[in-house]
């Protein structure tokens, strides 16, 4: 085991080094002057003599390389470097975020693991039942439709319709839900679909079917032997599902006034704020990657077949 | 087991739902009121001004009115002398700032040294930077003067006055300021609201100011939120969460018509100073020749596009400077929409035989119909005999650099009511977009109007000069005027005294509830 997590640890240098260069090359060499739209605000045309001050001053004028490196460094050391826009330091603006974020993605996780596991067991046990086929259905319906819209719709019904819940903010303890509940949603009708396949296939192994015979309730035979075999996939897809989660955010924040990262990498976005759309890609892509070596390390631990490679 | 799993849901409801006992009506009092922006109204510490115009925290020397005329703020008024080389701004009496010490002539004299210091400086709304230069790029020396501001200018300007009007002519305590020009702490201003909380990009919170010279304001506390998304905006505008919505593109052309039709809201629509322009790349063909420029600019329908596209937020372009410039815009300039002449130029002129490229950015989608718009330039032009494409791109600077584009549809707005900037920084002969975005114009008769208007001193030949100016670029057509764009604000019909200037400035202080 100690073999595997070092090998993993070492795998994992190497990817995180190769996602600080690409996250690095994709902001900077993105189109546009960051100087010029900068001082563009309010739709006013800059005069070229700011435009280069500016970029001067943002260091825009040095060779790619020594930004690159200069900007490690900096990273190494825990700044991320200040905010184009309002000159405040980034890391700060970040940090300050994700617990916002997090709190977000954690309920959005909870909804989306509890929805799964109980429609798919429900799915498993009556196959053909009028709700299993009407849940399969609302599964592929909601995972066709983009969250933004999943989300307008529970807006205009239960914020404007009924009025039970805040629109969007982070103010009264509720406003988390329709937001969670708009991501978890989705995330849901990914897992339920996994989980419900990887059921079914467990139900129909000769173990199942022996414990059956032999007498066994159908319930003890679903959760506890038939939950267990499907358990590593479930797990794999979980560790999956909740690194979208944190992604997919971006858009659900903005639509919710949700205080987290997201939101703030979407205004970042707009007015070309590289430092901060740096962080955010170099924050989240450590976290879906730290995120998956955590899903191998827990399914390692959980099914001794993983640790032979 | 079925029992058990509808147990688990509704417990699972049960918890979601708990403590949300749904939003709070806003201003239960009548005495507070709650907004929505699209962005953040406050800046903070490192931006120049801390905060926008419209909370009404701090005033400036001069404003504008819905002409984009100079009218006083803190100067009750002003004159020029010795051919517009030396201004003096008299200042209203008995103003406090609300910390409690009196408006000074030393006090603005302090904040036009600190602006002077600090530029160039970016900004989230205006930067110190071109408009800046236009307001204070001629000055040689500001003092205090017998309680009284004087400017002396190393050549003559005849309009300081529009040039400072809002962002330029901020004034607020000098106490505000450390000696590097700093903000010490919160903004300390004359306004009848003074900043009390603010989190950044979620909400400000305003309370009246107890040394405001003025009638006290109606609402005793404002909160303004920012509400990125503009479905969701209207969304807290129906659950009646806001009382509000304000600010550039508060409801965007396509959501007007839904909140008008609504009794329980007012929709107050005003003009601002946003046109959309459609820029030629004369550089290159085909439109070097300006025959086929004139070809496309008649074969536009802009009435179709400012009523249908634009949903009757903006008016139809004809003379390049808006309506909002008052007596400056041109009043012989008119949209012309005349379809055959369009292909008979075309056909005189030759077709090209690759398609002209509308180029728009995709920044500007999201908050007009840019890409509608763009496929109903391109099917005009094909009806006149000019072949088109629609280029969307992420960076239009780079593409309009390196001249791959034949129309550019972009949307300006200008810092103040001075036309000079928009002449000069877009299409003299050496105008940084003219020369930089290919546009290919180059005229010395423009080029010696601009300089003659700007150095005019007497209003009448000034005026006179900028209708000169606007009936050849009417000719020229370097730039052609598409849209002049209004800025629709939407509130409750319980709240009163809502108007909007030119610049998106709504103030704050004259809202009052309506009985």
């Amino acid at each position: 085991m100690t073999v595997t997590v070092l090998r993993r640890a070492a795998e994992l240098l190497l990817v995180l080094v190769a996602l600080s260069v690409l996250v690095f090359l994709l902001t900077s060499l993105a189109p546009g002057d960051p100087a010029e739209e900068i001082l563009r605000r309010g739709g006013i045309q800059p005069t070229a003599r700011s435009v280069a001050a500016l970029r001067a001053e943002l260091g825009l004028d040095r060779p790619l390389f020594t930004r690159y490196l200069r900007w490690l460094l900096d990273v190494l050391q825990g700044d991320l470097g200040r905010s184009y826009t309002d000159r405040s330091p980034v890391a700060a603006e970040i940090f300050s975020r994700v617990p916002a974020t997090l709190r977000l993605a954690g309920a959005a996780a909870l909804i989306a693991v509890v929805l799964a596991v109980l429609a798919s067991v429900r799915a498993a046990f009556r196959p053909r039942a009028l709700d299993s086929r009407a849940i399969a259905f609302v599964t592929v319906a909601i995972a066709g439709v983009p969250p933004y819209i999943v989300g307008i719709l529970l807006i205009s019904v239960v914020s404007v319709g009924l009025r039970m819940l805040p629109t969007g903010g982070a103010d009264s303890p509720g406003a988390v839900v329709l937001p969670a509940l708009t991501l978890g949603l989705a995330g849901a009708a990914t897992l339920l679909r996994l989980l419900r396949a990887d059921l079914v296939q467990a139900l129909r192994m000769p173990f199942v079917k022996l414990a059956t015979a032999k007498g066994m309730g159908s319930r003890r035979a679903i959760m506890v032997h038939a939950l267990r075999v499907a358990a590593p996939n479930a797990i794999t897809a979980a560790g999956t599902v909740l690194a979208e989660l944190l992604a997919g955010a971006v858009v659900v924040e903005t639509l919710f006034s949700w205080p987290g990262v997201g939101q703030l990498a979407v205004s970042a976005i707009r007015q070309r704020d590289l430092p901060v759309v740096q962080a955010y890609v170099l924050v989240i892509a450590v976290a879906a990657v730290l995120l998956l070596a955590l899903t191998e390390l827990c399914l390692a631990a959980a099914d001794p077949r993983m640790r032979r490679r | 087991m079925r029992r058990r799993v509808a147990i688990m849901l509704v417990a699972l409801l049960g918890v979601l739902l708990a403590g949300c006992g749904g939003p709070q009506p806003p201003g239960r009092d009548g005495r507070q009121l709650t907004l929505a922006a699209p962005r953040d109204l406050v800046a903070g510490p490192e931006d120049p001004y801390y905060t926008h115009q419209t909370l009404r925290v701090w005033e400036p020397l001069v404003t504008v009115d819905d002409k984009l005329r100079p009218v006083p703020a803190l100067a009750t008024g002003w004159d020029s002398a010795d051919q517009g080389r030396r201004w003096t701004f008299t200042l209203r009496d008995g103003v406090r700032f609300s910390d409690g010490t009196p408006l000074t002539a030393e006090s603005v004299v302090a904040n036009i040294e600190r602006f002077l210091r600090i530029a160039p400086r970016q900004s989230a709304f205006f930067s110190l930077d071109a408009g800046m230069e236009a307001a204070y790029g001629k000055l040689g020396d500001v003092r205090a003067e017998g309680g009284k501001v004087t400017f002396d200018l190393d050549q003559p300007v005849a309009d300081l006055p529009s040039r400072l009007a809002g962002f330029y002519s901020m004034v607020q305590s000098p106490k505000a300021f450390t000696s590097s020009g700093e903000f010490a702490g919160k903004p300390v201003g004359t306004g009848p609201y003074t900043l009390v909380s603010w989190v950044k990009g979620q909400q400000a919170e305003l309370a009246a100011n107890p040394h405001y010279y003025g009638t006290a304001p109606a609402y005793r506390k404002i909160v303004v939120r920012v509400i990125p998304d503009a479905n969701a905006r209207i969304a807290a505008l129906r659950a009646g969460e806001v009382d509000g919505l304000i600010d550039k593109g508060a409801v965007l052309p396509g959501q007007v018509a839904a909140v008008a039709g609504d009794r329980g809201f007012r929709v107050v629509r005003s003009p601002s100073v946003l046109t959309h322009y459609l820029t030629f790349n004369a550089s290159r063909e085909p439109f070097s020749d300006p025959r086929l420029r004139e070809a496309a600019d008649l074969a536009i329908d802009r009435q179709a596009i400012a009523g249908k596209l634009l949903a009757g937020t903006a008016g139809p372009g004809a003379g390049f400077l808006s309506p909002v410039f008052g007596d400056l815009a041109d009043p012989s300039s008119t949209a012309r929409y005349d379809p055959g002449r369009a292909r008979e130029l075309v056909t005189a002129a030759g077709a090209p035989a690759t398609p002209v490229s509308i180029l728009i950015s995709s920044a500007e989608t999201g908050q007009f119909p840019y890409t509608d718009i763009a496929e109903v330039l391109r099917a005009a032009l094909e009806q006149a005999g000019l072949p088109a494409k629609v280029t969307v791109a992420e960076a239009t600077k780079s593409v309009m650099e390196a001249g791959d584009y034949d129309i550019f549809l972009s949307a300006y707005s200008v810092p103040n009511g001075d036309p000079d900037y928009l002449f000069r920084r877009f299409l003299r002969s050496d105008a940084s977009w003219n020369v930089e975005r290919r546009l290919g114009y180059r005229s010395t008769e423009f080029d010696g109007l601009v300089d003659q208007a700007a150095a005019e001193t007497d209003p009448g030949r000034r005026r006179d000069l900028y209708h000169r100016i606007q009936r050849l670029l009417a000719g020229d057509r370097p730039m052609i005027p598409l849209a002049y764009q209004d800025n629709p604000i939407v509130t409750t019909s319980k709240v009163g005294g809502v108007a909007q200037n030119v610049a998106y400035v709504v103030d704050l202080g004259k809202l009052a509830p309506l009985r």
